[in-house]
């Protein structure tokens, strides 16, 4: 064993905290709550409203953050009638819209967590929905403040700038730990018609296994564009990555002969001097998997048995 | 909470009159039950909190307005000066002066607030909630723990069954009855345990519903049709009117949960979002947000620096 590996604990043994007394807590709580029936002091967090799993909070509050108001940012965009109809190359009009709906729905959440006092808004969740008419995007998350100056002098964005992830807290907390500061969520939407084929074409593939390239060579052209808008996104915010990359992909369902893509993630930038490796423990469990009782054991007769 | 006549056994409650009796019998009786699951069972117990019933709360409520802004009037025009509506309120004029007579086409569009169905809203999820912690004090707990909702339109949209249930618990370390109301939480289990662990103790459950309808302009409801433009006049882009309802349905669903929380905070929020279309551009936008008031007791301690692990399996 070398020098370097006898300083880490074996396998599994890693070092437990001080296991504290919930018992006692909650009752002190309790009886702070019977006191005070009608409200507490509150203080700097009253008010503040989350969604975050009480894990997150810690972790959350481990990195030096604290969460500060639930934002969200929505916006409607039209699409102007007979874009869907039968085309060759992008669609433009869609793409525009469904891009342009989410730099509007982001800037609103940036608005919003600047107004709650945020620095940066975590665990953003996306929803968008295409309709032949109409994009509507939504991102909902929890704006959250530095609260150590570490956190502050290493907290992203750009000089000014509040950002917003999609990263749960403890993704953001192991971020933070690598050295890496979310600055933005990148995004990038494309939608391109898949061109008829001719009549020949198509009588000519009906008895015959073959790749539909029409419709491939539509999906990689919606890929490129979108993946390039993405990227470019992240570029024009400073970022150097983007990490956790979310696509959804596929043919309309109100117009089989266009297909969509869409892609986003959180981008990032190094703010230490380098990367820092977080050297990941690797732990062994002992115990077994659960065997699960099946109540036809008890009638004697094996599962599928012919007896 | 609405007086809703006398109560009968077995049957619903009435307003201040506590529990039914039947159920105040089954509650009395010396065995307990409880909605959790085993893990959250035994989590529980580990820290002091007892089950010693289930209970539950039900309402079911119809709503009906036939006033200004109900769907047989169409909202406050902003051509009579002053909306005297009380809640949030919104217009858009048509942009095309030239039309003006004609009768196809919306002059002036509105986004405003139902409060009486907010209101109708807040009633039935108050008396379910009201009923349950009733049925929790007459079982001589000190919280419900587990609290599970649900509000389902029944028969047709105006409507609607509200059912809160979850395990009343006495909590044994605390000396003595109950004093003031039961603390409420969605909160169970572990879950409930890393809540007290981060220095907070749940309150009560909150609940709020926020209600926008949008009465389209005329752009909006060409935008709404695919018509970006109007003889030659481009109105394409974002359609304002309902992204500003969308928004403000948020805005106001956080706002009532703000007012229930006082000096406390809102944690685990769960904000859901509908919309429906009533109309060529008209809809109804919906906002429920809900999740536990709790109250910080102590400050945060510092977690150790937590270790990253990789599992093999």
């Amino acid at each position: 064993m070398t020098g370097d590996a006898a300083a880490v604990p074996p396998t599994g043994l890693v070092p437990a905290a001080e296991p504290r007394d919930v018992r006692t807590m909650l009752r002190r709580g309790l009886e702070e709550l019977q006191r005070h029936a009608t409200g507490g002091t509150g203080g700097a967090r009253a008010g503040v409203t989350s969604d975050l799993s009480a894990d997150e909070t810690l972790l959350l509050h481990g990195a030096g953050w604290e969460a500060v108001d639930l934002v969200s940012g929505v916006s409607i965009v039209s699409v102007p009638w007979g874009v869907w109809n039968w085309g060759a190359g992008e669609i433009t009009a869609a793409s525009t819209a469904h891009n342009d709906a989410f730099a509007k729905a982001a800037q609103r959440l940036e608005s919003e967590c600047e107004r709650a006092g945020g620095k940066g808004v975590v665990g953003v969740r996306l929803e968008s929905d295409v309709g032949p008419h109409r994009v509507d995007v939504e991102l909902v998350g929890t704006a959250a403040r530095p609260v150590s100056a570490s956190a502050r002098s290493r907290r992203g964005g750009g000089p000014g700038r509040v950002f917003v992830s999609d990263l749960s807290a403890r993704d953001f907390s192991l971020l933070g730990q690598a050295g890496w500061a979310p600055v933005g969520l990148a995004f990038g939407a494309s939608f391109v018609y898949a061109p008829r084929r001719s009549a020949g074409t198509t009588l000519r593939q009906t008895s015959q296994n073959v790749e539909l390239t029409n419709f491939t060579e539509a999906m990689y052209a919606a890929r490129e564009s979108a993946m390039e808008r993405m990227q470019r996104s992240a570029i024009a915010m400073g970022a150097q990555g983007i990490v956790g990359v979310g696509v959804t992909e596929g043919p309309m369902p109100f117009a089989r002969h266009a297909v969509g893509f869409r892609a986003w993630g959180t981008a990032v930038r190094l703010v230490a001097g380098e990367h820092r490796s977080i050297a990941p423990r690797v732990v062994l469990p002992l115990d077994d998997a659960v065997l699960q009782f099946a109540a036809e054991a008890l009638r004697g007769t094996p599962r599928g048995g012919a007896r | 909470m609405p007086d809703l006549g006398p109560g009968e056994p077995g049957g619903r409650p009435a307003a201040g009159e506590g529990v039914p009796e039947v159920a105040a019998r089954r509650l009395g009786s010396s065995s307990f039950s409880s909605g959790l699951s085993v893990p959250d069972f035994a989590a529980c117990l580990q820290v002091g909190l007892r089950p010693v019933a289930l209970v539950q709360g039900f309402c079911v409520m119809q709503w009906g307005w036939y006033g200004v802004g109900s769907p047989y009037v169409r909202g406050v025009s902003p051509f009579a000066g002053g909306s005297g509506w009380s809640g949030y309120n919104e217009s858009w004029r048509c942009p095309h002066g030239y039309v003006v007579g004609s009768g196809d086409h919306r002059v002036w569009g509105q986004n405003y607030e139902q409060t009486w169905v907010e209101a109708a809203w807040a009633q039935g999820f108050g008396t379910a909630y009201a009923r349950l912690v009733d049925e929790a004090r007459d079982a001589g707990a000190h919280g419900v723990v587990g609290v599970v909702d649900s509000v389902r339109h029944l028969a047709e949209q105006s409507v609607t069954e509200f059912h809160l249930t979850g395990t009343a618990v006495v909590a044994e370390d605390l000396d003595g009855p109950p004093g003031g109301p039961p603390f409420t939480t969605y909160l169970a289990g572990q879950r409930l345990v890393k809540l007290v662990e981060a220095g907070m103790v749940p309150v009560s459950i909150v609940a709020s519903m926020a209600s926008v309808r949008v009465w389209a302009s005329c752009v909006t409801e060409l935008l709404t049709r695919g018509q970006s433009s109007v003889w030659g006049q481009y109105v394409g882009g974002e359609i304002e009117q309902l992204a500003r309802a969308h928004m403000a349905a948020r805005d106001l669903a956080r706002e009532h949960v703000r007012r229930l929380l006082a000096t406390d905070q809102l944690f685990g929020a769960q904000m859901g979002t509908s919309y429906r279309e009533v109309g060529e551009g008209d809809e109804v936008v919906e906002c429920t947000l809900k999740g536990t008031r709790v109250r910080r007791f102590q400050e945060f301690e510092p977690l150790p620096a937590p270790v990253p692990t990789v599992t093999l399996a």
